[in-house]
């Protein structure tokens, strides 16, 4: 059985949020919903610089759900909708999801979002804020995402692109993809190369290697959640202007509860 | 436990592909796979970035649900090639501003008041208005542009066949872009040439100087990654702070528009502590010809007496473009008249000193190489010691500045290869010209072209074609008539003195322009002057205004017959750009929504009942030939007249004609698109025939390895048209047209912003400078109404100031400002960044009206032309251009 893991090199992330914005057509999310954000560690707006003038620096923060091993959101759940299935995967069951909301509580990572309204809201909502003509899409039968429902093995409803109300939801991995075999969407829309997606029980995989011989951190090890997620650090960046990277690493697990 | 970078790089570049097809996949499938009802479409998306990245596009019902990047390159690290703007592009495809059919105006002009009409209808009182203004006006007073022709040869094509047809003015998109890298046809007789990204990774040393890469190459930016994985380092140069600056190993603030005084520091060190490589210079720069002192021209050969017989004879054997120099042969101690078609060197020239010649008419001249010259004024003027007094951005760094000079011009000397990436905000400068010529100096002066990872390379502009597209664009071989935008609507500039002492062959049309036909572009909010055409519109004066779009763009409101177009993922098309040299199509993965239409069928069927119209016999028994395969045309007429004539039918034959224009585009291409047929790039992109190892994209390789003479041909202009610029058949520094030498710019120099424009006005009001630069979050206009990228934006656009700025002025992070000057004002909310230069502004262009309360943020902006500009016509190559970024300003809270 694999363990699946992502791998995110933080000296490659150029910030462009391509990650987040094709996690959102493929997992239909309206305005207001993102699984996945990239942020600047320790700046009020993405992309720009922190540190002292003229000794700038800026590294970006892409957050996916780290799918912890020992997620607090699983332990959390009173009526077993979060659970790791087998592979590893965190996952929501979208019909056994009461939205008591405590898993966006427990997770430290901020990841988890709340459908507090029918989706089509948020679009009608965004598209008359923005003084579009019309708060509709032209084909006024059309949505964006990957058009099928998704069940695991034994059933459980993973994915959908019509979200029931008062749900919780979250990245999946894009377990509608990892389940027929391709990665997941940001993996294969990094423009950067950035994220390497692969079985971490496979000593022999890609990511395997790589966290074995690069620097590797995870957010918040504190707190024993035991992410999947790897940050490999920018290895080249070690001395960057005249600010030592070390400085970033500590601003950096500052940051990684506030995002 | 670690390995080294290279190892680790190897694995990982292999990854993405490997991991798609690992079968260590197979282990998670469920039993539930549906996928059955997709299928994948791979198409490019072709925005005006250029980037043209493969896109397969997720089809169900009918319907793009989703696009992911093809990642289909042959190179593994250009994959996968796209970003976050083309991988939303079902928002504008979808979206609430797509346009469904046909549309007259029935408001006033900008009011956005239309009817919704038929085909027939909008298209029969497009064509009836037309041919009134051809015959009351000419058809050159009808005028047409399309916007970065690469992005699709056969639909943008389309417009200019049509134009070719009726005999209209075509408007090169340059002009109104403001884009011009001026020096390029200056220096090196071209248009513009670049590294492909790919190259990037082999440079050692990388300069970026004013370019903000990380944003405006979102899928290239990773091979400056890659570059210093691999040892590489990166220097970026530029006032502000950027995400580029951010992956560099150094960022060297200096200020706005100073680069040439930097540059020229740094040709200060390479000069004076001997770093050049002499070899370099003598065989494929003009420094060594000999320069007269009396009369500031380049000796000719035909004016020395002794030389004169040899050059006259030489020159009758020579194309007309060509003129006969002098170098004096340290060798053989006399005069020598290098060939200029053959930089092979068989001579020493001289490079410093002076001596005397005697001309024909027995008068003895002095006369110096220019290289010479080039020391004298370098070492005259910009030493550390003074160039650190302009660019330091405050006097307590002038003396760390200093000592930064010099050691940025030992490394640049002495690494290799170099490469300099000269960014479009840093040349859309009055002086714009200036900078790329020192810059270009640089690359000369340490032997930094025609190699692997070096050069320079601007990645904006670039409006060459990839070979000749004649047999389409051009009907039955009629050439193309041009008018300027920024004449057209600068009387002022074009009634001046400095025009008419320096214009010779810039035509204009004599009835003026009366009717504007265009698509893929949004002239009425994106471009200098959009307020004078907006005032046209208003007045009267521009009769008719026909616009093809698939969004309701600013532009739309503006317009009196909108004919819908389509996207990129509803029609077939070619697409070859400048940034990589891969041929690709378009193609069509769903039906066109609405009644969209393909814009060959658009153009095909103005031009059939234009020619009606008009009456013209002659014309009326071609137009059938519009079509590459005429039958097609007939086709559809039969099932006219039949009554059988439908949407579905219309747009089959627009399909096959779009697939036989591409095709006929490829069979008369020539030798750089030999062999490449629409079947294979219906699977995928192929590579053009570069003449270069691997066919890859280097900068004048075959000038620098074959010894070949400058310039190499940029398509479409024919050699001779661009040839004229460089007549030595080398890289020149030293011009000796008048207005150079009116201008004291022969060499290049540094020359202050501002100083020769908005000095008045920023003396007496407007302190700040107002920049603007591209966004991530939009391709200029396209995608300013994206919902995503919206949101990520906070919805709202925004100026990025620094922080002392703000405070002088009690503005506070997230307020709304107004950025205005006496010439207009936008509105935006308050970015507080110390990483913006102080006495900058930075406003994020592309933004339409409707987010801007109605403002348009180019109304701040005068074009002011340069008159180095108006010498030559030669469109999108050699013509008048705007400065986007030599614009005073002052902001305050709204």
């Amino acid at each position: 059985m694999p363990r699946w893991g992502m791998a995110i090199d933080l000296g490659r992330c150029i910030g462009c949020r391509s990650c987040a914005v094709v996690c959102k057509i493929h997992n239909s999310l309206p305005p207001g919903t993102w699984w996945q954000r990239v942020e600047t560690i320790g700046a009020k707006v993405h992309h720009t610089p922190v540190g002292r003038y003229p000794d700038f620096s800026e590294v970006y923060l892409p957050v996916p759900c780290q799918h912890c091993d020992n997620a607090p959101c699983v332990k959390v759940c009173p009526v077993g909708a979060t659970w790791q299935r087998e592979d590893g995967l965190v996952l929501i069951d979208f019909e056994r999801c009461i939205g008591c909301r405590y898993c966006m509580t427990a997770c430290p990572y901020g990841v988890r979002q709340f459908n507090w309204q029918n989706s089509d809201k948020n679009f009608k909502e965004a598209f008359k804020k923005l003084g579009f003509s019309q708060n509709w899409f032209a084909d006024s039968s059309y949505r964006p995402g990957y058009p099928y429902e998704h069940r695991t093995k034994d059933g459980r409803l993973v994915f959908t692109p019509k979200r029931p109300r008062g749900v919780v939801e979250k990245c999946t991995f894009c377990v509608q993809y990892v389940d027929q075999g391709l990665p997941p969407a940001c993996v294969r829309g990094c423009p950067g190369n950035a994220r390497i997606f692969g079985d971490l029980n496979d000593p022999n995989s890609l990511i395997s290697q790589v966290i074995k011989r690069r620097d590797v951190i995870r957010m918040r090890e504190d707190l024993n959640t035991s992410p999947k997620v790897y940050y490999l650090l920018p290895e080249y960046k070690s001395y960057r202007g005249k600010i030592i990277y070390e400085k970033i690493l500590k601003a950096f697990e500052r940051m990684a509860v506030n995002l | 436990m670690r390995v080294s970078r290279r190892t680790f790089l190897k694995t990982a570049l292999v990854g993405t592909t490997f991991l798609v097809g690992s079968k260590y996949f197979k282990k998670g499938f469920t039993e539930v796979s549906k996928d059955e009802g997709i299928k994948y479409v791979r198409s490019t998306c072709s925005p005006n970035c250029t980037g043209a990245c493969g896109f397969n596009a997720m089809v169900h019902k009918g319907r793009i649900v989703a696009l992911i990047q093809a990642a289909d390159y042959p190179e593994e690290e250009y994959n996968p090639r796209g970003c976050l703007r083309g991988q939303s592009m079902v928002n504008l495809i979808y979206g609430p501003d797509r346009l469904k059919q046909p549309l007259i105006r029935v408001g006033k002009r900008g009011e956005g008041k239309f009817k919704a009409v038929s085909w027939d209808e909008a298209l029969d009182y497009a064509a009836t208005k037309l041919a009134e203004i051809m015959k009351k006006y000419g058809p050159e007073s009808v005028a047409s542009f399309i916007q970065v022709p690469g992005t699709g040869y056969v639909q943008k094509g389309a417009l200019v066949r049509l134009s070719s047809a009726l005999g209209w003015s075509v408007i090169h998109a340059y002009t109104m872009n403001g884009d011009l890298p001026m020096f390029w046809p200056i220096t090196f007789g071209v248009q513009t040439e670049e590294l492909e990204s790919l190259e990037w990774a082999n440079s050692k040393y990388t300069l970026i100087c004013g370019s903000n890469i990380l944003w405006t190459r979102v899928p290239d930016a990773k091979f400056l990654h890659l570059s210093r994985e691999r040892g590489g380092k990166v220097v970026v140069v530029d006032p502000n702070y950027s995400p580029t600056a951010a992956a560099a190993d150094e960022w060297i603030q200096i200020n706005p528009s100073t680069d040439s005084a930097f540059a020229l520091g740094l040709a200060y060190v390479i000069l004076t502590e001997g770093l050049y490589d002499a070899d370099f210079v003598k065989t494929y720069t003009d420094l060594p010809l000999l320069v007269r002192l009396d009369n500031q021209k380049k000796l000719r050969a035909e004016e020395v007496a002794g030389l004169s017989a040899q050059a006259r004879a030489m020159k009758a054997r020579l194309p007309e473009y060509r003129e006969c120099y002098v170098v004096y042969d340290v060798n053989s101690k006399r005069l020598v008249i290098p060939d200029p078609e053959n930089l092979k060197r068989n001579f020493d020239p001289l490079l410093e000193g002076e001596l005397e010649v005697t001309l024909v008419d027995g008068k003895k001249v002095k006369v110096k190489p220019a290289f010479q010259l080039l020391k004298e004024e370098v070492l005259a003027n910009y030493s550390p010691e003074k160039v650190a007094q302009i660019i330091a951005p405050s006097s307590d760094r002038v003396k760390e500045y200093e000592e930064l000079i010099k050691r940025i011009g030992r490394e640049i000397a002495t690494i290799k290869p170099l490469h300099i990436v000269y960014g479009a905000s840093n040349y859309q400068w009055y002086h714009g010209d200036l900078k790329g010529r020192a810059y270009s100096l640089l690359v000369a002066l340490t032997g930094n072209l025609g190699k692997s990872g070096a050069g320079i390379s601007t990645y904006a502009g670039q409006y060459r074609i990839r070979w000749p597209l004649g047999a389409w664009w051009q009907f039955k071989g009629k050439p193309l008539k041009w008018v300027s935008f920024l004449l057209w609507l600068n009387k002022e500039f074009r009634e001046s003195e400095v025009f008419k002492k320096y214009n010779t062959e810039t035509p204009y049309p004599p009835n003026d322009v009366k009717a504007l036909v265009f698509g893929w572009g949004n002239p009425f909010d994106q471009h200098n002057l959009a307020n004078r055409l907006r005032e046209k519109a208003l007045n009267g004066e521009l009769e008719l205004i026909i616009n093809f779009d698939f969004q309701m763009a600013t532009s739309v409101a503006w317009s009196d017959v909108i004919l819908p177009g389509v996207a990129w993922y509803e029609k077939y098309d070619l697409t070859a750009t400048i940034l990589h040299p891969y041929v690709q199509l378009q193609q069509p993965a769903i039906e066109p929504l609405f009644q969209c239409m393909p814009e060959i069928w658009i153009c095909k069927e103005l031009a059939k009942r234009v020619v009606e119209k008009l009456g013209d016999e002659e014309l009326k028994k071609q137009i059938r030939e519009f079509y590459v395969n005429p039958e097609l045309f007939d086709k559809e007429e039969e099932a006219r007249r039949k009554g059988e004539w439908n949407l579905k039918l219309a747009r089959e034959l627009a399909h096959q004609a779009s697939l036989d224009a591409a095709d006929i585009m490829l069979k008369t291409g020539g030798p750089l698109v030999e062999g490449i047929t629409l079947e294979a790039l219906k699977k995928g992109p192929v590579r053009l025939n570069l003449p270069t190892p691997n066919k890859r994209q280097l900068v004048f390789y075959e000038q620098i390895q074959e010894y070949k003479p400058f310039p190499p041909v940029s398509y479409p202009a024919p050699l001779p048209k661009t040839a004229r610029f460089v007549k030595s058949g080398r890289i020149e520094f030293y011009k000796d047209e008048d207005v150079f030498i009116d201008l004291k710019e022969t060499l290049p120099v540094h020359k202050d912003p501002i100083k020769e424009t908005e000095h008045k006005i920023m003396k007496e009001k407007y302190p700040l400078i107002y920049i603007t630069r591209n966004r991530l979050y939009s391709v200029h206009s396209t995608h300013s109404n994206n919902i995503t990228m919206l949101e990520l934006q906070d919805f709202r656009p925004r100026v990025w100031i620094h922080p002392d700025t703000a405070r002088k002025r009690g503005i506070k992070e997230g307020d709304l400002v107004e950025i205005y000057n006496e010439r207009g004002k936008v509105y935006a909310y308050a970015v507080l960044d110390p990483g913006i230069h102080p006495q900058v502004v930075t406003f994020e262009e592309g933004w339409w009206s409707r987010y801007l309360r109605g403002t348009s943020y180019n109304t701040l902006i005068y074009p002011w032309i340069k008159p180095t500009h108006i010498i030559y016509f030669v469109p999108g190559i050699w013509e008048a251009s705007t400065c986007w970024n030599e614009a005073a300003c002052e902001i305050k809270k709204a």
